[in-house]
């Protein structure tokens, strides 16, 4: 009997249980969306600002105390201050290695170029394949970590495209302006410990001190600077958590810890504490938060999170409202219904139980359709901004599930009491 | 006559017209707060994107030309006001500390906080003359803490070993750590670094200047011309990175604000159609007293209008009451009022309810009034 009047329900009503399901489709959909992106967007905010490039620098210990102090540069032959470039790959190798974007060694010499001048050497990674011994392999090296150089002539330097003895280079704009170098020309450079040809492949303009430089190749300016194997400094761009006054007293001195706020900074991707692994991870060298990125980072993820957090309260306000509004209208509409039932002398847990089913059952139907369409709202956002898909975390369906439920009986519930208290003739008489 | 029918119709009908009412100012408000929040976001982004500190320098544009304050201000004149965030000159010299040369920078220091927000500072900043900051590695290499009261030589000049060179007792208010070049120098005010070394030219300025990129360009392009002495440059690095940034953020919110404006409306339009839909009697009713249908149609119209109105005007308060909230929490700074955002919310709310009613009176009306007073 139940069964059968709550059928005839639908298959008389389904107009009004269309509208139902509608609603709380679309009130689905929209806490669906707006919660999966919400919790996403750190991720999303942090990836894009990776276009900063490195927030950790890596120094050999030694260099980071007196590097720059007396204005001598690169005087110092022992190679205590010095990194291994063999040592990077342990980068990749460390408790947050996943958050490791991207790394470049570099080292610098002094050349003198056909001209006369003197000018800054670097070498570096470009494009650099790296295999790992945990059996990963990846690109590393300033194509991605120099994002803001325009290479308006030329292009960037393929390392992996490089024939076996073909030297290239990347020569600053200020530099190339005065020296009057062009894309394709060879360039011949001179430096402590031999000399060679270039071929210039791209002409960068940073916007800094980078423009009176020569880039090129990282083998190439070990053997002119006779420091084979030798680099540094080492650029890492890495994901990471905002600061927070564990992370700040850590910095400082991760022995005034105690074990467990030690594991948890440990354990949680403060730049400080990544810093702390990449020094376990390559000896004698010192690793240290860019503060001019690090910082700012820090302070756009939270304003950016803090910004969805408040937009989702306020969108799941409404479908909330709207939901249990419409459902609150549709119930007082069938008063009627409820009048007849109670004048035929039915009970009133029997009359709300009806009705509940009935509601329920719709909006369960909506709630699957619309979560479908918040994950398709979902995708199209994070196709749209950040051309990556949105990762939809499975704890938000009983979330939302739980939500649509009580928004669904606080729509209903009320009226349906309120309809139960009346007398029935009154009602039929359409008070 | 009319007009009062609609006011009855609204008084009596008093908690279903509460429902109706609700369902367009929760749909008001958030076109109101979200639309607010939209316009106004790039806007105070961008004020926090200026954490990553200086994003234009200016040089001297010939090692002849006279590169003071002067010539700077002529350039920090062709840059609106309100835009500037923040100007710090910088002038380098090597002075000695315990007989060790030392690079130090003569600046404003109450300026390097607008333009280097990001300057991890043990200590304090310098209030007044007499007070410096110092790199965190030469305060590592010259063991120098925050308190300390150091004296500071101007460079060693052979032939002059006169009494006048004692050099100035400066305290050392705070250490400075950046993760960059920052680290290698010693801050000071400008009078200070003049008593020790004379006077001079500055080397560089760094402006911090709260702007898109297009009008970072033009600025450089009008000062580049106009402002004798002066080369301005963009830090690429800051410019770039920020306009991409800024621009897939605002992007974001542009998409989640249409894709919960769309998902409201129709919200907003279902509850209303289910509203009327429940009145297909009473209009069964009229049509068999016989009203004609556009007079009935009038009658709907003019609920909704009056509806919408309300709601809208609601919607349009509590928006802008949500707007102010979420910037305070958010930018700690208040949102702007965007004026043309009342009539369009009103106008909107009018239309979506005017919308939502016309199909259900529609239906009802063409059908007999015969089948819908029955019921059927």
């Amino acid at each position: 009997m139940f069964l059968r009047m709550i059928r005839g329900a639908f298959a008389r009503q389904w107009k009004k249980m269309l509208i139902i399901a509608l609603t709380i489709m679309l009130g689905t959909s929209l806490a669906t969306a707006m919660i999966n992106v919400m919790l996403d967007v750190g991720d999303k905010v942090n990836q894009e600002l990776k276009t900063y490039g490195a927030n950790i620098t890596v120094l050999p210990k030694s260099a980071s105390v007196m590097s720059d102090l007396y204005e001598v540069e690169g005087s110092s032959d022992d190679t205590g201050s010095y990194l291994l470039e063999s040592e990077i790959g342990n980068i990749k190798t460390i408790f947050w290695a996943f958050n490791i974007v991207d790394f470049a060694p570099f080292i610098d010499t002094n050349v003198t170029t056909d001209g006369g001048s003197e000018t800054r050497l670097v070498g570096t990674w470009f494009n650099h394949h790296l295999d790992l011994p945990t059996g990963e392999s990846l690109d590393a090296g300033v194509n991605s970590l120099r994002s803001w150089w325009d290479v308006d002539n030329g292009s960037w330097i393929d390392e992996q495209a490089l024939e076996e003895d073909e030297r290239a280079a990347m020569v600053g704009a200020v530099l190339a302006k005065r020296e009057g170098i062009s894309v394709g020309d060879t360039i011949h450079v001179k430096g402590a410990e031999g000399e060679t040809e270039l071929k210039v492949q791209g002409i960068f303009d940073s916007g800094g001190d980078e423009d009176e430089q020569i880039f090129a190749p990282l083998d190439l300016v070990q053997e002119l600077s006779g420091k084979d194997g030798y680099i540094s400094s080492i650029e890492v761009s890495a994901l990471t958590t905002p600061d927070n006054e564990l992370a700040e007293k850590a910095a400082k001195d991760p022995g005034s810890l105690t074990i467990a706020q030690y594991e948890l900074w440990y354990c949680t991707a403060y730049v400080s504490s990544i810093c702390y692994q990449i020094q376990e991870a390559i000896t004698d060298s010192v690793a240290a938060p860019v503060r001019q990125v690090a910082e700012s980072e820090g302070a756009i993820m939270d304003k950016t999170e803090l910004l969805m957090v408040l937009i989702t309260i306020l969108s799941l306000i409404g479908s909330a409202l709207g939901i249990t509004n419409l459902v609150t209208a549709s119930v007082m509409e069938r008063s009627n219904e409820i009048g007849l039932f109670k004048a035929v002398g039915a009970r009133d847990g029997a009359i709300s139980g009806l009705f509940l089913t009935e509601i329920l059952l719709t909006g369960l139907v909506g709630a699957v359709a619309g979560y479908f369409l918040g994950f398709g709202f979902a995708q199209i956002i994070g196709h749209t901004v950040f051309s990556s898909s949105i990762e939809m975390k499975p704890f938000v369906i009983p979330i939302v599930a739980i939500l649509m439920l009580a928004v669904t009986l606080a729509g209903s519930i009320p009226a349906i009491r309120m309809l139960l208290r009346l007398d029935p003739a009154e009602v039929l008489h359409g008070r | 006559m009319f007009f009062k029918m609609i006011t009855a119709s609204l008084v009596r009908r008093r908690s279903r017209m509460l429902v109706a009412l609700l369902a367009i100012a929760v749909g008001a408000t958030i076109l109101s707060g979200l639309v607010t929040i939209y316009i106004d976001v790039p806007r105070q982004m961008g004020a926090e994107f200026r954490n990553y500190g200086a994003n234009m320098i200016f040089m001297a544009s010939s090692n002849d030309a006279v590169f003071d304050m002067d010539t700077v201000q002529t350039g920090i004149d062709k840059i609106e006001q309100g835009k500037l965030v923040g100007v710090a000159p910088y002038r380098y010299e090597t002075v000695r500390i315990h007989e060790q040369p030392v690079v130090a920078a003569g600046t404003d220091l109450s300026q390097v906080q607008t333009t280097s927000p990001y300057w991890m500072i043990d200590g304090e900043w310098p209030e007044k003359d007499e007070e410096m900051l110092v790199g965190q590695n030469i305060a590592e290499s010259l063991n120098l803490h925050a308190g300390d009261l150091v004296n500071v030589m101007g460079p060693t000049e052979e032939d002059s070993e006169d009494q006048l060179n004692f050099g100035v007792d400066i305290r050392v208010t705070g250490i400075v750590e950046t993760g960059g070049k920052e680290e290698d120098y010693i801050y000071m005010s400008m009078a200070d670094l003049e008593t020790l070394v004379g006077e001079g030219e500055l080397d560089v300025v760094e402006l911090s200047v709260s702007a898109t990129a297009e009008e970072l360009d033009r600025y450089v392009k009008t000062i580049e011309s106009e402002a004798e002495g002066i080369t301005p440059r963009l830090v690429k690095r800051v410019t770039q990175s920020e306009s991409t940034v800024l621009g897939k953020l605002q992007a974001l919110v542009f998409l989640v604000t249409a894709v919960v404006l769309v998902l409201t409306m129709i919200c907003v339009a279902t509850t209303m159609t289910a509203v009327v839909a429940e009145r297909r009697k009473e209009i069964g009713l009229r049509k068999a007293l016989g009203a004609s249908d556009a007079s009935i149609m009038k009658e709907f119209m003019g609920e909704g209008l009056l509806l919408g109105g309300v709601g809208g005007i609601l919607g349009s308060v509590l928006g802008f009451v949500f707007a102010q909230f979420v910037s305070v929490r958010v930018f700690a700074s208040s949102i702007r009022y965007q004026p043309l955002l009342l009539p369009v919310t009103i106008l909107v709310s009018i239309l979506i309810t005017g919308l939502a009613c016309l199909f259900p009176v529609k239906n009802a009306t063409t059908v007999d009034p015969a089948l819908v007073l029955k019921g059927e």
